[in-house]
């Protein structure tokens, strides 16, 4: 997910900030737990588990990213 | 005064740089292994570690100070903080996990739950495994416990051939000397105790298996995430709550290609069960008694796989 998130327009790496959790440690499985996750990968926005098992493609992922920002 | 040349191996949390861990070895002053872990660019990792291998503290500490990469440190700044804690003793030699393997095949194998210090149920299960013709037999964990008869249980099971002991949290307890509430035992059952595995592995008709007893180990000082057997550890302790929840099965298939091992035995659960995730096999090692019946697991190969029963035996 890290490398989809790299080749995001500069305007959008701009408006967002970006954790990654690894699975294989204790703290990346408590905040898989915490956003109710079953499958990977998957991505929050703002703190809501948002896509499952799947990687958006750049335009829908970009198209939530400045929705929610608008929103803001 | 410290022993000379002893090698001692230590692991790091870093700050500010990609990998959560370094692990390293000194024998006195030299560095005998290096590793980046968890993170970061691995070849260049790499190269750090090979050209700095062998090499004496004092020597490469002059090297690894001040690099800034990111947050005004780096992976060889982390190193030279690393480094200097171990030998101001800051930093303590890591208590990994004490890892045993019963390196013959096996076909055949009992498993045997939380004794809770009772020796008659023992007993009655190490008669019950020799009469169904078992080649080996691991005991899961907390075989120590509130019965006053924790000796005997220890002598019954050190007495046995091809049982094989891991510490569960209530037996780490008393092997560090830290348990409350609970019968006195021999300093020298506690020693026993204490150089006992917390992770036991072994070979089931050419598969390999993990054993550990729960969540405790991941509590030890020194427990990586990323050392051996750590990953399963955190899938069935942590992701899957020891295999109770069921929904996180498609992440949990999903981490399973790094597994290293391929059967999974655990005893913390305390009750009986057995799951197929993927390609990999898990088994819930329960009590030793239920309803007033010894039980124990018989787990053997078979054609096309393994098979798994629990028996029970009157007391």
């Amino acid at each position: 997910m890290a490398e989809s998130v790299k080749v995001l327009p500069e305007e959008v790496q701009e408006i967002i900030e970006v954790h990654e959790w690894d699975m294989r440690t204790r703290e990346g499985v408590t905040r898989f737990k915490e956003l109710k996750a079953k499958s990977l990968p998957s991505v929050a926005l703002d703190g809501e588990l948002v896509y499952e098992a799947i990687i958006p493609g750049q335009e829908e992922l970009i198209e939530e990213l400045q929705r929610r920002y608008g929103e803001k | 005064m410290k022993p000379k040349n002893q090698l001692h191996r230590f692991i790091f949390h870093t700050r500010g740089v990609c990998p959560p861990e370094i692990h390293f070895q000194l024998k006195d002053r030299l560095l005998e292994e290096i590793r980046f872990v968890g993170g970061g660019c691995p070849g260049n990792a790499q190269l750090v570690s090979r050209l700095i291998k062998g090499k004496t503290i004092d020597h490469i500490l002059p090297l690894l100070r001040g690099i800034e990469c990111r947050e005004q440190t780096s992976c060889p700044d982390q190193l030279a903080v690393a480094l200097e804690s171990a030998v101001n003793g800051t930093l303590l030699p890591a208590e990994t996990l004490r890892i045993m393997d019963d390196s013959k095949p096996r076909e055949r194998v009992g498993l045997i739950g939380v004794l809770d210090g009772n020796s008659d149920i023992l007993e009655k299960i190490i008669s019950s495994m020799q009469s169904n013709g078992v080649e080996a037999a691991y005991c899961m964990g907390n075989f120590t416990g509130k019965e006053d008869a924790n000796e005997d249980v220890i002598r019954l099971l050190k007495r046995q051939k091809e049982m094989f002991c891991i510490q569960g949290e209530r037996d780490w307890s008393y092997g560090n000397y830290r348990e409350s509430g609970l019968p006195p035992l021999r300093s020298q059952d506690r020693d026993w105790i204490a150089m006992l595995p917390q992770v036991m592995t072994f070979q089931l008709g050419g598969r390999k298996a993990v054993a550990f007893y729960g969540d405790y180990l991941q509590h030890l000082p020194g427990f990586s995430d990323f050392g051996s057997y750590g990953l399963e550890i955190n899938m069935v302790c942590g992701l899957t709550d020891f295999m109770g929840d069921e929904t996180v099965f498609p992440a949990l298939e999903a981490m399973i290609p790094q597994f290293q091992a391929d059967l999974i035995f655990f005893g913390q659960r305390k009750d009986w069960g057995h799951w197929c995730v993927g390609e990999k096999e898990f088994f819930s090692v329960g009590r030793s008694m239920e309803s007033g019946r010894a039980k124990w697991g018989l787990l053997e190969v078979v054609s096309g796989g393994l098979r798994f029963e629990t028996i029970e035996e009157a007391m």
